[in-house]
């Protein structure tokens, strides 16, 4: 095991891959380059293609064109059991027949190492994730949890140049997922292995990874840092599976230089500063976050968008509480944080939303 | 059973089929008849029978012939099948001895009292004649020629090297006519000298089968060139169309094959009918028929047969054997264990013992040597010699040990001891020869 | 389940240990008893003990010990690569494998050992040609190895159906795994894959193992008289029902078909791995390189030759005039396929019957059986499962002799139980019982037991669920059992012969059997076989169809 950020970081990189099953096209032209030693999220819908491209990485799935490079290396034709990956499943794919330490030295043992080696490195791998003591135990002995954990020191045994996670928290519960997240990033960040880590949970992704690519219909919709992601979509396919949004659709016209207007049938003439992706002219949407909206009886600026209506349901999620507001643009969401020290309201009350220019993003349609 | 499986309609007809089953047979007039004799011959009479009486079915019971002793000793009076039809004799007297047969004289004139010097009919009235069956043996032509083989004539021929592992034999333990035919050998040559053939026979034999029906298949489809058999099973074979040849070599005992009429059966009037049709003329007569070819008891009937169909009463048939049945019943057990205990469980020890002893032979007649003649007369005597003697054969003694109840571990024990006895004394013999006659063929180098 | 006290369960259960105690514990104790007692009825070992003292005895022991393993592993030789090759690669004609898998199955052994004579005997077509050609020939009927060579390609489909199902059950990621930590080729199989099938395989060679040790056909035929069943047969039959030996025979038999049984659960406990998760695949195919194809074809198309022959054996000598010490039959005839419609119409009508009826009772008996012991918490039930899983251990012979015996004089309906088919039909039921019981097993097994409690919280009483929700869902794996039972009960021979006591009633296998025995040569006994034989087949592809159809529907509905 390798304490000190691993000497061996590689680059892995997808270009133009494409990947068809009959007539359904899983993948198309992905081009993608993970950096050595980032911790990466290929985040999507089921039915994406993320898995698949993993799968490509891995060696288990044959793309019809394009190539993987690792390291610089086109790793294409070479068969998974020579490509030296690391991939955890979603599964774990624990073989029943086999004990803990059985599980794990499985990978040194099929690199012929000395049996000293194997047996040092299994035991060192199974303190790397805190089950030293269940070596002699079955998969089927274990909590979920446990089994996760042999999953993943099985896998790092053999010090892999990459590391593939498939879905690996998704069969565990919601307190458990939390907590092997973390343990997750420390370890990573601890082995520095460059990591290619697959889910549909954006949450997940967001709190884990150095960058995220976002994949919708076999195609990579965005690749960026979560903050990037959550703050400037590329699309609304992105802002929608990347946290809640608001949308007010209208169209845009050149103002000046400097400023836009935006036209609403719904909403009426809004003044917008320029952006740089902003387009001259044509249909467009606008987008929010709800925390960006700010909730009032009476407008109380004006250097927002105002948007009267009236508030219709109430949740509280604890660290804030979400409004639904009926407005004339349809059904509009604000959170307001909790013990913020702004006022309560109640379904039912008269409000006005109001959004500040530069919270509001343009996308194009 | 298509797309829809409607398990209501399947219950329906399996009903429908099982009331239909109690219904038919209740109908008719039914004989019974337990044989052991094959499906072609009891089929040819049971359709000529339903044919003469109108309203009456056959109904067989097809079983070897010990099996259908015990069937007709372990059924209830009243329930018991109502006719006995078998080729051995033995059967018929074990049957008759134990009162599970009835007098009946269906009264037909023609029929000789005696085949040579033996009775056709039982003394006593209890069984009648219904076809005589001779011994001989059965080849295959183009076996013999692909294998080059000299037809054979007698029994002794089959003892010769020339015909080592082309022979087939069944057991006496497992078919009535093998039985018959060893004792008519036993009898024909005497103890010790019959043994000694029978020994002699049995390893150059390929295989001794399981069913004396095995002999006379496997020579018909070519699986064994030579094969010892009952006449009908040569002459049926040869007349429906397979390249087998039959002849009754110097040794041979004509017997008659029995029907009888069975106490206890619940329909005896039919059977008395049954009885009486096989032995009519009409009767005789099916026996002609190729798929049978059996030899019928009355005289009249073979001015009808086919060109060289053999006639026994014509004398062409040398019987020397005057068989005697009351002797050969005595002995049953003792032939029939000592035979598997010595051949057929044996029987690939002693095949290895006999194929030494015939390759000495040879190396010995090319180059004699005295010292190698004389392990050689050891390793013969070591083999072809029976485990139990004449005189032992001829001990009441002996012999009531294997009639007790064998339920009793007292008898059980005896018997077993004895079984043990001679299979491992064959075994030894024969490993023993085995190496007597290689050192005999070592000599002659 | 939450009724401390069921009636209706409980009357069921009682009914069925009936049944099973009367027509199969009984009647093997009533054989085992005579074994160990004298002719007064005292018990006593001396029986027991003269069978060790008997060196043929002992020697037959070795000899079918040896046979059923080296069986078991000439099978496993023959099923491993076919069901490798069916499951892990794209590779044509995986469902004709499967298939054709089966047809040795739906042939009586002892008219496939006499159809493998014709070919593979001393003078049989192969032979005859290797000694025109080369001067020599292979002995491969012969002896021990005989039998070994036939019983292997009779029976080595329990192996393949088994270990078939078995791989197709992995999760793929399993397999993955190994690949990605570096695994790959003999070394993945041996490692990974065939471990995690190894119940489905324990289970096949198991089967084998019982079947041969308790096979007397095919010994019968080859003329191997030194093995357990035939010295048992040969004892009982010849020397007469009164033989001590011959039964003791039968219960070391029994005993050691049950230890041996016994011992393959035990080796199996715990290790039921049902991989497959829900929504997992199964092992990937892949592409075969040419050199590979080219092996795994040839294996194929030889295996695929070598268990067809007896087929092709019956099928030409059924269509044969005469065919003696030839390659092949002289001249052709449709002769006794009307011989055989003339005659024995009542044979077949007798086997749909006996086998009809007799699989209906295991499919209910079945279905019952596996209700209690997966839906209820009746104490003992347990029992059921062993008593009817313990017919698989019972020679047909034990079985048969222990009827004649134990309903011997009794009276049914005006007629003797015995000279009935009734007692024909539920032998054929006791014996085929644990196919329909496992097909049953299987089924309920995955059903998940929230489909019977969503109607019973909609208002369905504990019958009405089972009729509407419970039987219609497992009416696949009912079918299934009701196939099963149905095709091995048509071959079946060894109780049939003890227990036939007319021709009205015979059933084919017996008619193939009586006819087998005919001088003016087997063809009718060959045509017979030939029509059991595409009966057979037709029900079980239509039985196939009808499962795979039903699993698409529900799948979808899924």
């Amino acid at each position: 095991m390798q304490n000190e950020p691993a000497h061996n970081k590689v680059r892995v990189e997808a270009r133009g891959v494409a990947l068809a099953y009959g007539k359904t096209q899983v993948l198309r032209d992905i081009n993608l380059m993970v950096e050595p030693g980032e911790f990466f999220a290929l985040l999507g819908p089921s039915g994406s293609g993320k898995s698949t491209l993993l799968r490509l990485i891995a060696g288990f799935n044959i793309a019809q064109a394009g190539s993987i490079l690792i390291d610089g290396r086109d790793i294409t034709a070479v068969p998974p059991w020579q490509r030296d990956v690391g991939m955890v499943f979603q599964s774990y794919a624990l073989w029943p027949h086999m004990t803990v330490a059985q599980n794990v030295a499985f990978g040194l043992e099929e690199r012929r190492l000395s049996r000293d080696e194997v047996k040092r490195r299994t035991q060192a791998a199974l303190d790397l994730v805190g089950l030293g003591e269940f070596a002699a135990r079955r998969p089927n002995q274990l909590s979920g949890g446990q089994q996760q954990r042999v999953a993943l020191a099985r896998t790092i045994a053999i010090e892999p140049k990459v590391l593939l996670l498939d879905e690996p928290l998704s069969n565990l519960d919601a307190r458990l997922r939390v907590r092997m997240r973390h343990e997750l990033t420390l370890l990573q960040k601890k082995l520095g292995i460059t990591t290619i880590f697959v889910t549909h949970d954006q949450e997940e992704a967001l709190t884990t990874s150095d960058r995220i690519a976002v994949m919708d219909q076999g195609v990579i919709q965005q690749v960026g840092t979560p903050t990037q992601l959550y703050d400037s979509p590329a699309n609304r396919f992105v802002a929608e599976f990347v946290g809640t949004i608001n949308l007010l659709a209208g169209s845009i016209e050149s103002e000046t230089a400097a400023t836009a207007m935006f036209m609403s049938p719904d909403l009426g003439r809004f003044s917008l500063p320029r952006s740089g992706d902003m387009p001259e002219h044509g249909p467009v949407q606008l987008l929010f976050r709800p925390h960006a909206a700010r909730v009032r009886t009476a407008p109380d600026g004006d250097d927002a968008l105002w948007i009267p209506g009236t508030l219709v349901t109430r949740e509280f999620l604890g660290e804030s509480v979400r409004y639904g507001v009926e407005t004339r643009a349809g059904m509009l969401i604000a959170d307001r944080p909790h013990l913020s020290g702004e006022p309560d309201y109640a379904p039912g009350q008269a409000v006005h939303l109001g959004i500040s220019a530069s919270q509001l993003r343009v996308l194009k349609t | 059973m298509g797309h829809q499986f409607r398990p209501a309609s399947v219950i329906a007809y399996l009903l429908f089929a099982l009331g239909a089953l109690f219904v038919l047979p209740l109908q008719a007039q039914q004989v019974s008849i337990i044989t052991s004799f094959p499906k072609e011959l009891t089929d040819i009479y049971k359709k000529a029978f339903e044919a003469k009486n109108p309203g009456t079915t056959v109904e067989i019971l097809n079983k070897g012939t010990s099996a259908g002793v015990s069937y007709v000793r372990e059924t209830a009076v009243g329930n018991r099948p109502d006719v006995f039809w078998a080729s051995a004799p033995d059967a018929f007297e074990v049957l008759s001895k134990d009162g599970l047969l009835v007098k009946f004289d269906p009264g037909i004139p023609g029929i000789p009292a005696k085949i040579g010097a033996y009775p056709i009919n039982d003394p006593q009235g209890y069984y009648r004649g219904q076809a005589l069956a001779g011994y001989g043996i059965m080849w295959n032509t183009r076996y013999m020629k692909a294998n080059k083989l000299p037809e054979p004539r007698e029994w002794a021929d089959l003892i010769k090297p020339v015909y080592f592992s082309h022979v087939a034999s069944s057991s006496p333990s497992r078919s009535g006519t093998t039985h018959l035919t060893v004792e008519t050998i036993l009898q024909g040559e005497g103890w010790s000298k019959g043994w000694m053939q029978i020994l002699q026979i049995a390893g150059n034999s390929a295989a001794i089968t399981e069913r004396s029906f095995g002999v006379p298949d496997g020579v018909s489809n070519g699986q064994y060139g030579i094969g010892l058999v009952i006449d009908f099973f040569g002459l049926a074979a040869k007349n429906s169309g397979f390249p087998v040849e039959f002849i009754y070599p110097g040794v041979t005992a004509i017997v008659p094959a029995n029907i009888g009429l069975i106490n206890g059966a619940k329909n005896a009037e039919l059977g008395k009918k049954f009885i009486t049709y096989s032995l009519s003329e009409e009767g005789q007569m099916l026996l002609l028929d190729p798929k049978i070819s059996r030899l019928p008891v009355s005289p009249k009937t073979y001015a009808k047969a086919p060109a060289g169909y053999p006639n026994p009463y014509s004398g062409k048939i040398k019987s020397k054997v005057n068989f005697d049945s009351d002797l050969s019943e005595a002995r049953y057990y003792v032939v029939s264990a000592m035979f598997d205990q010595t051949i057929t469980f044996r029987h690939k020890e002693l095949v290895t013992a006999t194929k030494a002893i015939h390759e000495a032979t040879a190396k010995l007649a090319a180059k004699p040597n005295a010292q190698g003649q004389k392990l050689l007369a050891d390793a013969r005597e070591l083999v072809f010699t029976p485990v139990v003697d004449e005189t032992k054969v001829k001990d009441k003694d002996f012999l009531a040990v294997f009639r007790a109840t064998k339920r009793d571990a007292e008898t059980s024990k005896r018997v077993t001891a004895l079984e043990e006895h001679w299979s491992s004394e064959a075994k030894k013999n024969y490993a023993k020869a085995m190496d007597l006659a290689r050192q005999a063929a070592a000599l002659a180098r | 389940m939450n009724s401390r006290y069921a009636p209706v369960p409980t009357a069921v259960a009682i009914a069925i240990a009936i049944f099973l105690m009367a027509f199969l514990i009984v009647p093997v104790l009533s054989v085992v008893y005579i074994a160990f007692s004298n002719a007064d009825g005292s018990l006593t070992l001396a029986h027991f003990m003269s069978f060790f003292d008997l060196t043929l005895m002992r020697e037959s022991f070795w000899n079918s010990l040896y046979v059923a393993l080296m069986t078991v592993l000439m099978a496993s030789l023959i099923a491993l690569p076919l069901a490798y090759f069916t499951v892990r690669f794209e590779f044509r004609g995986a469902i004709l494998i499967q298939t054709l898998g089966v047809l040795p199955l739906i042939m009586p052994p002892f008219v496939g050992a006499a159809a493998m004579q014709l070919l593979f005997g001393r003078s049989g077509s192969l032979n005859l040609l290797l000694s025109e050609w080369f001067g020599f020939g292979i002995p491969f009927m012969e002896g021990l190895n005989g039998v070994i060579f036939v019983e292997s390609l009779h029976y080595f489909p329990f192996i393949l159906l088994n270990l078939t199902m078995a791989l197709n059950n992995i999760d793929g990621a399993m397999e993955e795994a190994a690949q990605n930590l570096g695994a790959s080729g003999l070394r993945l199989f041996r490692r990974v894959v065939f471990p995690l099938a190894m119940p489905g395989y324990v289970a096949g060679a198991s089967l084998v193992f019982l079947k041969v040790y308790d096979d007397l056909g095919t010994p019968l035929v080859l003329n191997v008289t030194n093995m357990l069943a035939p010295q048992a047969y040969l004892r009982i039959t010849s020397i007469g029902l009164e033989d001590p030996i011959g039964y003791v025979i039968c219960f070391i038999m029994v005993a050691f078909s049950l230890a041996a049984m016994w011992l393959s659960v035990q080796v199996m406990r715990g290790k039921d791995y049902a991989t497959l998760q829900r929504g997992g695949n199964s092992l990937s195919k892949r592409r075969l390189t040419p050199m590979h194809a080219m092996l795994a074809y040839g294996w194929t198309v030889l295996v695929l030759l070598l268990v067809l022959s007896p087929h092709l054996g019956i099928l030409l000598l059924s269509l044969a005039k005469v065919w003696s010490y030839s390659v092949l039959p002289d001249a052709y005839t449709l002769a006794h396929y009307v011989t055989v419609f003339q005659d024995s119409s009542r044979m077949m009508a007798n086997t749909l019957l006996y086998c009809g009826l007799a699989a209906l009772i295991d499919v209910v008996l079945g279905a019952a059986i596996a209700y209690l012991i997966l839906r209820t918490t009746l104490p003992g039930r347990q029992a059921l499962d062993f008593m009817a899983t313990a017919a698989l251990t019972i020679p047909g012979v034990v079985l048969g002799i222990g009827y004649l015996r134990l309903f011997k004089g009794v009276e049914m309906g005006g007629a003797v139980l015995t000279s009935s088919w009734v007692l024909i039909m539920i032998a054929y039921a006791v014996r085929r019982l644990p196919y329909a019981l496992r097909s049953c097993m299987a089924v309920l097994q995955q059903m998940h037991v929230s489909l019977e409690e969503a109607a019973e919280n909609l208002g369905a009483g504990k019958l009405r669920t089972i009729r509407r929700i419970v039987l219609p869902l497992m009416i696949g794996g009912i079918l299934a059992g009701f196939v099963t039972s149905f095709i091995t009960a048509t071959v079946e021979l060894s109780a049939t012969i003890l227990l036939v006591n007319a021709e009205r009633l015979a059933p084919m296998s017996y008619g193939i059997y009586l006819y087998m025995q005919s001088i003016a040569g087997r063809g009718p006994g060959a045509a017979l076989g030939v029509i059991a034989v595409v009966i057979v087949a037709l029900g079980t592809y239509a039985s196939h169809r009808f499962i795979a159809s039903r699993a698409v529907q529900i799948e979808m509905k899924g």
